[in-house]
């Protein structure tokens, strides 16, 4: 267990610079730079403007240096550099954002779970009865229907009929209230298309858990419906979820990239696509290498917790 | 003159229905046991029609402004979803907007299908390097969420239908690949791919005579139920605007910056495209499901697919 949790952690090193150079390739092949966009927002079409501006970014080196530089500052001093377009520091600026975005994330997962297990649990308890029918089609209407849609209708609606503000302005923790509202709304909307897809997990690993024997025999030496259910059937049904908790992260993080320019908060997502606009490449970068850093880690706990949950597997 | 029919009746056999008969069997059981996968098959039937002759069907370009209309008609008569603010007809983009939104889901999982087969072939089959190789590519492409793939993509190459394909395959490979890989690994040691390799067939032969084919139901099983999500990749680039190019129409691009500050103002706007995105998604998620329930029952639930 413990050769297999290190044998992991090397490994995520190694993928995380294989990422940073796609992502170094990727951004460097984008048709114009920041001095494009600084010279040209500024009205400047001067070759001098550009020169200057490239100058400064550094952006004239040879791109292996390039690469190495950006790299080595990661690596020896946890340093991301400045953002291209605004000079601002990005490290300061990930600081800023980053817990706004875990907030949205860490709520979804917690509100996918609300709802996919019970909604799960329920349907496979009264499988073929019309409340287990009722729940399935909402499964697969709540993994359909886009959640930018869902979004838009929330926000324009209730604003149109009621003169209701759904989306107030990003207020931080001093006025709790308010702030818990503005993400609690995103972070269920992502919530549904993942609970979803985790209520049909559930409904099935459940019905698979109730057709086994050692239920039969549960059942067979007379135990209450609800004690069979809660003491044998739940525990080894969850564990399929664990096989698919990490790429639901993954899931979040992308809809939160959609949820924070919907809502505006400001949170990685609202960074990286505003940083597309301005060909930031340098904020691109950070923002995909945190991301898989975080991902990467996410799924080794996830690998651990399964592996402590379920006592059948070894690693 | 004696047919193989009377010569079979005559042994007491059955006659074997004809290939066409089979084929209009196996689709009435379709339609009687999955009523919501048949309802599903119909609206994907009905898009496709709708989109592919939008032309045929009351539009006019959705691209230009219709002059007798004013801006921000509600439905009425003419224009039956209403016209934006640059007074275009949206019944016409809405038809005319699936085109780019279906191809995409179609295209993609084309690809994604292709890719993940050969090289869930090369993993599972050959294994050693080339399976280590694989899975770390894999690792790499999962662990950046598919949107930041997607935009990379969009913006280092361009905007067009065929690049969103090709980024939105390449994001769904690997889950792909994963599924395919085990089935590969678990066929290679079934005892009539022995039984082949015993008589002398070469790899490639095993490969694709015996096992390739074994693998069609998990393949069309993965493709209709990958291409709504698919679907929604692409939707959820081009709705932040960072997808398909501005003016194209589609769902997804008239749910986007441009028409937002008009919603408050026309409902037509964000309910017409949305819904038929909606209920595209919908439709091809009901018809996935009921395609892995008839082909594969184990594949339910398996967190994969």
């Amino acid at each position: 267990m413990q050769a297999y949790i290190i044998r992991r952690l090397l490994l995520v090193p190694f993928t995380l610079v294989l990422i940073s150079i796609i992502v170094f390739i990727f951004m460097r092949a984008v048709p114009g730079d920041a001095a494009d966009v600084r010279c040209g927002a500024a009205g400047n079409f001067d070759q001098q403007c550009f020169d200057v501006v490239r100058e400064e970014l550094g952006l004239n080196e040879n791109k292996v240096n390039q690469y190495f530089k950006w790299l080595g500052d990661i690596v020896l001093r946890g340093d991301f550099g400045y953002s291209l377009s605004q000079r601002a520091h990005i490290n300061e600026e990930i600081g800023k954002r980053i817990w706004n975005t875990a907030q949205i994330g860490l709520l979804s997962i917690a509100f996918t779970l609300l709802i996919g297990i019970p909604v799960g649990m329920v349907s496979a308890v009264r499988s073929g009865k019309p409340s287990d029918y009722i729940l399935r089609f909402l499964a697969v209407m709540g993994l359909s229907v886009p959640g930018f849609w869902i979004a838009t209708l929330v926000v324009i609606f209730p604003a149109v009929w009621w003169g209701v503000r759904v989306a107030p302005d990003w207020v931080g923790w001093e006025e709790p209230l308010t702030h818990l509202q503005i993400l609690a709304i995103p972070a269920f909307i992502i919530a549904l298309a993942g609970g979803g897809t985790i209520a049909r997990i559930v409904r099935s690993s459940m019905l698979e858990v109730l057709r086994s024997d050692q239920v039969r025999t549960a059942r067979a030496k007379g135990l209450r419906e609800s004690a069979v259910v809660s003491r044998h059937v739940f525990r080894p049904s969850m564990i399929a979820l664990f096989t698919i908790v990490g790429l639901q992260f993954s899931l979040v993080l992308g809809g939160s990239v959609i949820m924070e320019s919907i809502f505006n908060i400001p949170g990685m997502g609202l960074w990286v696509i505003s940083a597309v606009g301005e060909r930031d490449f340098m904020i691109i970068q950070a923002v995909v290498v945190v991301f898989a850093a975080w991902f990467l880690l996410i799924t080794l706990l996830v690998d651990v917790a399964y592996a402590w949950v379920d006592p059948r597997i070894r690693y | 003159m004696t047919t193989a029919d009377e010569i079979a009746g005559s042994l007491g056999l059955e006659a074997q229905p004809s290939f066409a008969r089979r084929r209009l069997n196996a689709l009435g059981r379709f339609v009687v046991t999955q009523p919501l996968g048949t309802v599903g098959a119909i609206i994907i039937i009905i898009m496709i029609v709708g989109s592919v002759f939008a032309g045929q069907l009351n539009t006019v370009d959705p691209k230009t402004s219709i002059r007798e209309a004013g801006p921000l008609d509600a439905p009425n008569g003419d224009n039956f979803f209403g016209t934006d603010r640059s007074r275009r007809d949206v019944w016409s983009r809405v038809l005319y907007g699936g085109r780019p939104t279906l191809l995409i889901g179609f295209g993609a999982v084309a690809i994604t299908m292709a890719a993940a087969i050969v090289l869930a072939l090369a993993a599972g089959f050959l294994g050693g390097i080339v399976d280590v190789v694989i899975s770390r590519l894999i690792e790499i492409i999962i662990a950046v969420p598919a949107i930041l793939w997607l935009l990379m993509f969009t913006t280092a190459i361009d905007r067009s239908v065929q690049t969103l394909m090709f980024s939105v395959a390449f994001t769904f490979t690997p889950i792909a690949i994963r599924l395919f890989r085990g089935n590969v690994i678990q066929e290679r040691s079934v005892t009539y791919v022995e039984a082949a390799r015993v008589i002398g067939a070469s790899g490639g032969r095993i490969m694709f005579r015996h096992i390739l084919p074994n693998l069609a139901p998990l393949v069309i099983v993965a493709a209709s139920i990958t291409i709504p999500a698919a679907m929604l990749a692409e939707a959820g680039l081009t709705f932040l605007g960072l997808g398909l190019e501005p003016g194209t129409p589609s769902w997804a691009q008239d749910l986007g910056p441009s028409n937002r500050p008009y919603f408050r103002l026309a409902w037509w706007l964000v309910i017409f495209p949305g819904a038929a995105l909606a209920l595209a998604v919908l439709a091809f998620n009901f018809f996935g499901d009921s395609v892995r329930d008839v082909l594969d029952p184990r594949l339910r639930g398996s967190g994969l697919i």
